[in-house]
């Protein structure tokens, strides 16, 4: 079990002895049971800390922002940010640093165990809960949440109200870190792309039907973007021209910018948008099922990231974020892949 | 918006007999930015290539497309008659509408209308085509061959006596390669180490030759003239130049281990001298049989070494050289013949492969010519030699044909009978394949003169019986069941690529075809060339030969090397990569995946080394970001194209 008097005891630790700017973790929120980011850079703040199974967000994100704002300082203060993460969020810091997007020295890991079970799901939650409010939820000694209502203290499995993604992690701990709390178990799983299930076993002409009704609901609102640490491109193939974020393109390179796919959010252009978006993350998704958590009209796009990840493992033996030293997928050829795709 | 003319060819009625020219022309002239064109039955003729120099001049273009076949075969013409109007070379594009298209397709109608989209996705491209300017290297003015055999030592010593610098590199003791071990050569029964040994002390004497031996090429980086190259030199132990080859060092020493020469038919000593005749001429230590290198251990030789050769501090060295041209003759092996358990190779010491039989047959050989079985040193007197062992069968082993065993086995026979002329010789066989000067007369002689019996049919299975080798066959001609006892088995062996010849492949990056041979860059018209320019292939690493084949293909080679070693300067083609550095994120995918090394990060963002690139486009296809991409061919480039062909 994460002691959390031990996590606050770290992170002050680094604190006061100046060896990271501020810690990014999970503090209590204003809204209910779900917890929000916390950035702590005093010392005495780290008593707001908390960890308990709703701290579901990949922190790594914040990273992303994190450089893009150094690199505009003049004087950039060069210490590293504390991160705490998951054993998910741990496999995308992997992938931040395989790219070489951060660099080791950038970030001081503290890593969490997810007590071998995982995090909750918000929705599933609330469905068990039947609309009781629920105050407060915690690890259990066993595979068991312990939820506190307005009824008082309950213990409830904690399988059926686990996130999807947690259901077939195989390392509920972080592969990678400078701290290390809690304890390291392995998890047997049977099946760890079970969620593929159902749509696999659908024909061409029922996925096609399934997806294109999935997608004629997305508005393009890029919230799945914006979360995905692994998005963290200067400009964006479905921005439009005009939109081109990096400051000093010329007009010249403007001008030689492709409009693949039209603003407006139809079928046929979101289709396009979540395509590129899944094989742009193939051999980089690290599952942490943030995407499909903050889709405000419920695509499963989680799925697609599951596929690719499954064909990437089933094909090349390639799993991303294991380690920071490995050729990522897309670069990586070996003599024994398979070729009978080729015609 | 540019000058665009358009030229189509009808190559006679390659294109025209499917494709509507006349509509092809008149549709492109309606295209956006085209301001001429016109269609023509040889457009890579003199004529043709007039009208387009005429047409560049009177309408003004700024850039071409000539609708014809594959960029391959005339590109450079038709960009050098662009040139010549004083065009640049690369506002000329080609759209091949021959293979593909009209080659591929019957319906004149929907041909016609895939041209006119293939012609105008091409106009399309060169509107945004770049002029560039062709970038020029130097040429580091010195070869390497790979591998000492014939084909090696060939191609060398062309070289060198054409004026070039020619490192030799062999990883066994001695040059020589399979030829040395063979005893008479076919059709000519002449001695094979006479007609070899004259080639070795040749090459071993040349002022322009470095020769390498017991070394081992490790890693070359680079691009045609400016290769860099590692070369391992392995320790011999022994120094050259004070060993006086006295031999005192085997006779002490205690170790014995099958003898490569002889094909395991003899043993040698763990210090040893490969044969009489080795080039260069000195002792090798070897180091996996020798017991140990010190004095503790074993130290015997050294301690008999009287002029002190031995020397057990040698260190293993790695040596840089800079050479323009690589050739690589890495020669053949025989067939694994564990693989080939039925007939009892391994279990019975009178079966024989084919190089052991050139062994007994050879003067300087274990038994001085005589032929005996090495299990009773008894002469034997009916001897089966079988065919196609390994070769020509899909189903289980090589599917091709290895080419020189049905002459060798014909001479082997001829000469088992010369060497005991109340013998017969048994050849079972599929069928004899023995097209070449005098081949043919070789075989009826051995038939006729010799008594040679041949079997068309195969063999089952060979096993002993009673201190002889009881042989099953079938003679398909006759549609018997042939059962011989031999007193001996010789198997002609398919041959294969040489061990190490698909590392040694992927480290000089030239492709190996199906069955592990070095591939070359054309079957029928670049034949010594392999895939990667500067690098060039010799010998029976490409594919099965005879001694007369490689060292044509070794001379080849080496006139092939020369057009890149007499050059001062090369060119190489300026469709390169270049990167969008504001893009970049230094992410380094696109470094891992090029196939030329040409890709490196500086500064957290990817740098183009130009003179390696070779502008397949594999960067920018994996590139997440669009932030590289080929000059000419860019993704917008390919996105209007796109466009054109889908009618946009």
């Amino acid at each position: 079990m994460v002691n959390l008097e031990d996590l606050k005891k770290e992170t002050k630790k680094i604190l006061e002895e100046e060896r990271v700017k501020y810690i990014i973790g999970y503090k209590r929120g204003s809204n209910g049971l779900m917890p929000v980011p916390a950035f702590i850079k005093n010392p005495e703040d780290v008593e707001k800390l908390i960890w308990d199974p709703a701290c579901v967000y990949n922190l790594s994100r914040f990273l992303v922002d994190e450089k893009r704002r150094k690199a505009k300082e003049k004087k950039p203060d060069e210490r590293a940010v504390g991160l705490i993460v998951k054993g998910c969020d741990s496999r995308a810091l992997n992938v931040l640093l395989q790219e070489k997007f951060i660099n080791r020295d950038d970030v001081y890991i503290i890593g969490v165990s997810c007590e071998n079970t995982g995090i909750v799901d918000e929705k599933k939650l609330a469905k068990k809960l039947k609309g009781k409010k629920i105050l407060k939820i915690e690890y259990s000694e066993k595979d068991n949440f312990v939820t506190t209502t307005e009824d008082g203290k309950t213990e409830i499995s904690a399988q059926g109200i686990l996130a999807e993604r947690c259901l077939e992690c195989r390392a509920g701990f972080p592969v990678i870190y400078d701290v290390f709390l809690g304890e390291k178990a392995k998890r047997k799983l049977d099946n760890p792309c079970k969620s593929l299930e159902n749509i696999e076993n659908l024909s061409g002409e029922e996925r096609w039907a399934f997806w294109k009704e999935q997608f004629d609901k997305c508005i393009r609102c890029y919230a799945c973007r914006s979360i995905c640490p692994m998005c963290y491109c200067e400009e964006c193939v479905v921005d439009t021209i005009n939109y081109a974020v990096a400051t000093d393109t010329t007009a010249e390179e403007k001008a030689q910018r492709i409009k693949w796919i039209e603003k407006s959010p139809v079928a046929s252009e979101n289709i396009v948008y979540h395509l590129v978006r899944a094989i742009h993350l193939a051999g980089r998704c690290i599952d942490c099922g943030e995407c499909e958590r903050v889709c405000p009209l419920d695509i499963p796009i989680r799925l697609l990231n599951k596929k690719l990840e499954k064909e990437a493992r089933e094909l090349f033996g390639y799993e991303a974020g294991l380690d920071p030293d490995q050729v990522s997928l897309i670069s990586s050829f070996k003599d024994e892949d398979p070729d009978d795709f080729i015609i | 918006m540019k000058r665009t003319g358009v030229f189509i060819c009808r190559c006679g009625i390659n294109i025209a007999g499917t494709v509507d020219v006349e509509k092809v022309a008149k549709e492109l002239y309606k295209h956006t930015g085209v301001v001429h064109s016109e269609d023509y039955i040889y457009m890579c003729s003199d004529p043709g290539q007039n009208l387009i120099v005429e047409a560049i001049k009177e309408k003004k273009l700024d850039s071409v497309i000539i609708a014809c076949c594959s960029p391959t075969l005339h590109e450079t013409t038709f960009r050098n008659a662009a040139k010549s109007a004083g065009l640049n070379p690369f506002q000329c594009e080609i759209a091949n509408i021959r293979e593909q298209c009209s080659w591929v397709h019957k319906d004149m109608e929907k041909a016609t209308e895939k041209s006119i989209k293939i012609t105008r996705s091409a106009v399309e491209r060169v509107r945004r085509n770049e002029s560039l300017e062709p970038i020029s290297i130097p040429v580091t003015r010195k070869a390497l061959v790979i591998g000492g055999g014939i084909s090696g030592i060939q191609s060398a010593l062309d070289l060198a006596n054409s004026g070039f610098e020619v490192i030799l590199v062999e990883r066994s003791p001695s040059i020589g390669g399979h030829m040395i071990q063979l005893s008479e050569t076919f059709p000519t029964l002449d001695c094979s180490q006479c007609i070899l040994t004259p080639k070795m002390v040749e090459a071993s004497k040349h002022p322009k030759i470095n020769l390498m031996t017991y070394s081992e090429v490790q890693e070359i980086s680079g691009y045609v003239g400016n290769f860099k190259v590692k070369i391992l030199k392995k320790p011999t132990y022994v120094d050259p130049d004070k060993c006086t080859l006295c031999d005192e060092c085997t006779r002490v020493c205690p170790v014995v281990v099958p003898n490569e020469f002889d094909i395991g038919l003899t043993g040698r000593r763990a210090i040893y001298i490969p044969f009489p005749q080795s080039i260069p001429a000195t002792y090798t230590l070897d180091i996996k049989a020798c017991p140990g290198l010190l004095p503790i251990a074993c130290g015997k030789c050294e301690d008999v070494c009287e002029p002190n050769a031995i020397d057990f501090d040698m260190k293993p060295e790695i040596i840089e050289e800079e050479v323009g041209t690589i050739i690589a003759a890495t020669g053949y092996d025989l067939y694994e013949k564990e693989l080939m358990s039925e007939y009892g190779y391994g279990k019975y010491p009178d079966v024989l492969d084919g190089l052991q039989f050139e062994r007994l047959c050879s003067a300087s050989g274990p038994t001085m010519g005589k032929i005996l079985r090495p299990s009773d040193h008894k002469e034997p007197k009916e001897v089966v030699f079988v065919q196609c062992v390994g070769s020509r069968d899909p189903e289980l082993h090589c599917a091709y044909c290895s080419k020189i065993c049905c002459m060798y086995t014909a001479k082997h026979a001829m000469l088992f009978k010369h060497h005991v002329h109340d013998g017969q010789a048994y050849i079972f066989y599929i069928d004899i394949r023995s097209g070449g000067k005098g081949y043919e007369e070789f075989v009826q002689r051995a038939v006729e003169e010799d008594g040679v019996l041949y079997l068309r049919g195969k063999v089952s299975k060979i096993f002993g019986d009673k201190g002889k080798l009881k042989v099953w066959g079938v003679d398909t001609l006759s549609g018997k069941d042939i059962e011989i006892d031999a007193d001996m088995v010789v198997l002609a062996m398919a041959t294969r690529p040489s061990k190490g010849a698909e590392e040694l492949a992927k480290k000089l990056k030239i492709a190996i075809d199906k069955d592990g041979f070095l591939s070359e860059a054309h079957p029928k018209l670049r034949p010594v060339e392999s895939v990667t320019s500067g690098m060039f292939l010799a010998g029976a690493a490409q594919a099965p030969k005879d001694i007369p084949e490689a060292v044509a293909q070794a001379s080849g080679a080496a006139a092939k090397a020369i057009t890149i070693l007499s050059q001062e300067r090369l060119y190489h083609a300026p469709t390169v990569a270049m990167v969008n550095v504001n893009l970049c994120t230094g992410c380094e995918m696109c470094v891992h995946v090029c196939p030329y090394d040409a890709l490196s990060l500086k500064d957290g963002k990817v740098e183009v080394n130009e003179v390696l690139c070779e502008g397949c486009g594999t960067c920018s296809a994996t590139c997440l970001r669009a932030a590289i991409q080929i000059k000419n061919l860019t993704p917008l480039q390919v996105h209007e194209m796109i466009k054109a062909c889908l009618g946009g």
